[in-house]
């Protein structure tokens, strides 16, 4: 119990401590019910625990990594109205500089989960196929390709006729093959994303 | 209001590119706590990389849960930014037990007894002092040291630590007024063994000056 108390009245005084700090009082609080010693162990830790400010390089190159993570994450409300947006290559590099950001985007990761994140990091790293914007794709295919492919697959022709170009018909056969095969067509975000259509590009034939 | 961040939080929701408001406002927070958790700047910012990355991919399923008691000045994001932060780093300290690590003290360089040169008190604390209080703290068990950086470098309130490190608030009141404990007898240690290095060996430094000038 008196450990409690002791604990209880020391916490008082760091919380008196660190208000004087940022009111950049010169003298420290001064309490005599808490020892001497961890009073001024709480002092010296105050004035020696700096907050430090990362470089301003790095504060912007991962500044630029999460817009163009949140871009991929808006995609999808996009590909449903039916534009085709540009994305920026550097999305590839998320998944290099952070495999397990598939798995939380999909769901399957919870980042606070201290059990799960350990387990996760102790898998080997994989290619896994990920989410992004509707449209499943790897690090190893060009995401503006597999956004074309979504965007393109989700619409009819212009003209009332199917186009022959190459990835239109990359796109068709793909379909046959996965409606052949009885595979259930991915929707997202009310987009129709044609996931064996990517499956399909990039697997075998 | 419960959550201070909650307007930034539902705007970055609305627009995911809205959460660089969050990510400007706690990127030191979070960088400060990598770097005394890793000891190194490069590992540091991989791991502050990877925080900022998750959080975003795992905003939609953010949920506020900011409780009366915690005051007006709780900030439930921020508690769940740190809890992906602390599983970040106790994984990326795994992954380094394997190979060696540079000392703070270097990594923090000459910035490390100057937080603020407007700080009256800051500037009062010596670069041995600071040094001391490094090595103290390098030195206490992986849950003590975390909660010290948070209580003194994130200035997080008792609560907002035990929602960070998953205890009760009395829990973590005792661990950090142990770990107190435990940095004023390392402290002390070290002058003694400085004192008594000068005993020792060193003469005292007026008989040093002494004999410099006679030199």
């Amino acid at each position: 119990m008196s450990d409690e108390v002791d604990a209880l009245v020391a916490d008082r005084y760091i919380d008196a401590l660190l208000a004087a700090a940022d009111r950049h009082a010169v003298d420290a609080p001064s309490n005599a019910a808490v020892d001497p010693d961890v009073r001024e162990a709480a002092r010296i830790l105050r004035a020696s625990l700096v907050r430090v400010h990362p470089s301003f390089r790095f504060e912007e190159r991962l500044a630029g990594r999460l817009a163009d993570l949140a871009l991929s994450q808006v995609r999808p409300a996009l590909a449903a109205g039916g534009s085709l947006v540009e994305l920026p290559p550097a999305s590839a590099s998320i998944l290099d500089a952070d495999p397990l950001v598939g798995a939380i985007i999909r769901g399957e990761l919870d980042p606070t989960d201290a059990d799960a994140v350990e387990a996760a990091d102790r898998l080997p790293p994989t290619r896994r196929p990920l989410l992004v914007g509707g449209a499943i794709t790897s690090a190893a295919i060009s995401l503006v390709g597999v956004a074309y492919v979504a965007w393109r697959a989700s619409r009819p022709s212009a003209q009332g006729r199917s186009s022959n170009r190459a990835m239109a018909r990359a796109a068709r056969a793909a379909r046959a093959r996965r409606v052949a095969a009885g595979v259930s067509t991915l929707v997202i975000a009310g987009a129709s994303t044609a996931a064996a259509v990517t499956a399909g590009l990039g697997g075998p034939g | 209001m419960l959550d201070r961040d909650r307007s930034l939080v539902e705007a970055a929701r609305r627009d995911p590119a809205r959460f660089d408001a969050l990510y400007r406002k706690y990127l030191a927070q979070v960088y400060s706590f990598a770097l005394y958790e890793l000891g190194d700047h490069h590992a540091a910012e991989d791991a502050t990389e990877r925080v900022f990355l998750r959080a975003l991919a795992a905003l939609p399923r953010f949920r506020e849960q900011a409780r009366p008691d915690d005051g007006p000045e709780a900030s439930t994001f921020r508690v769940w930014l740190f809890r992906i932060a602390r599983n970040t780093v106790a994984n990326e300290r795994r992954a380094r037990r394997r190979r060696p690590a540079t000392s703070l003290e270097a990594a923090l360089g000459a910035g490390l007894a100057v937080a603020d040169p407007a700080d009256l008190e800051a500037d009062a604390v010596t670069r041995d002092e600071a040094g001391e209080a490094i090595r103290a703290l390098r030195a206490l068990p992986d849950d003590r040291r975390r909660a010290l950086t948070l209580r003194f470098v994130d200035e997080m309130t008792t609560a907002e630590i035990a929602g960070v490190l998953g205890r009760s608030e009395g829990a973590v009141r005792v661990l950090i007024h142990r770990a107190l404990g435990a940095v004023a007898r390392e402290l002390g240690r070290e002058r003694g063994t400085r004192v008594g290095d000068h005993d020792g060996e060193a003469p005292p430094a007026h008989d040093a000056g002494t004999r410099d000038a006679r030199s």
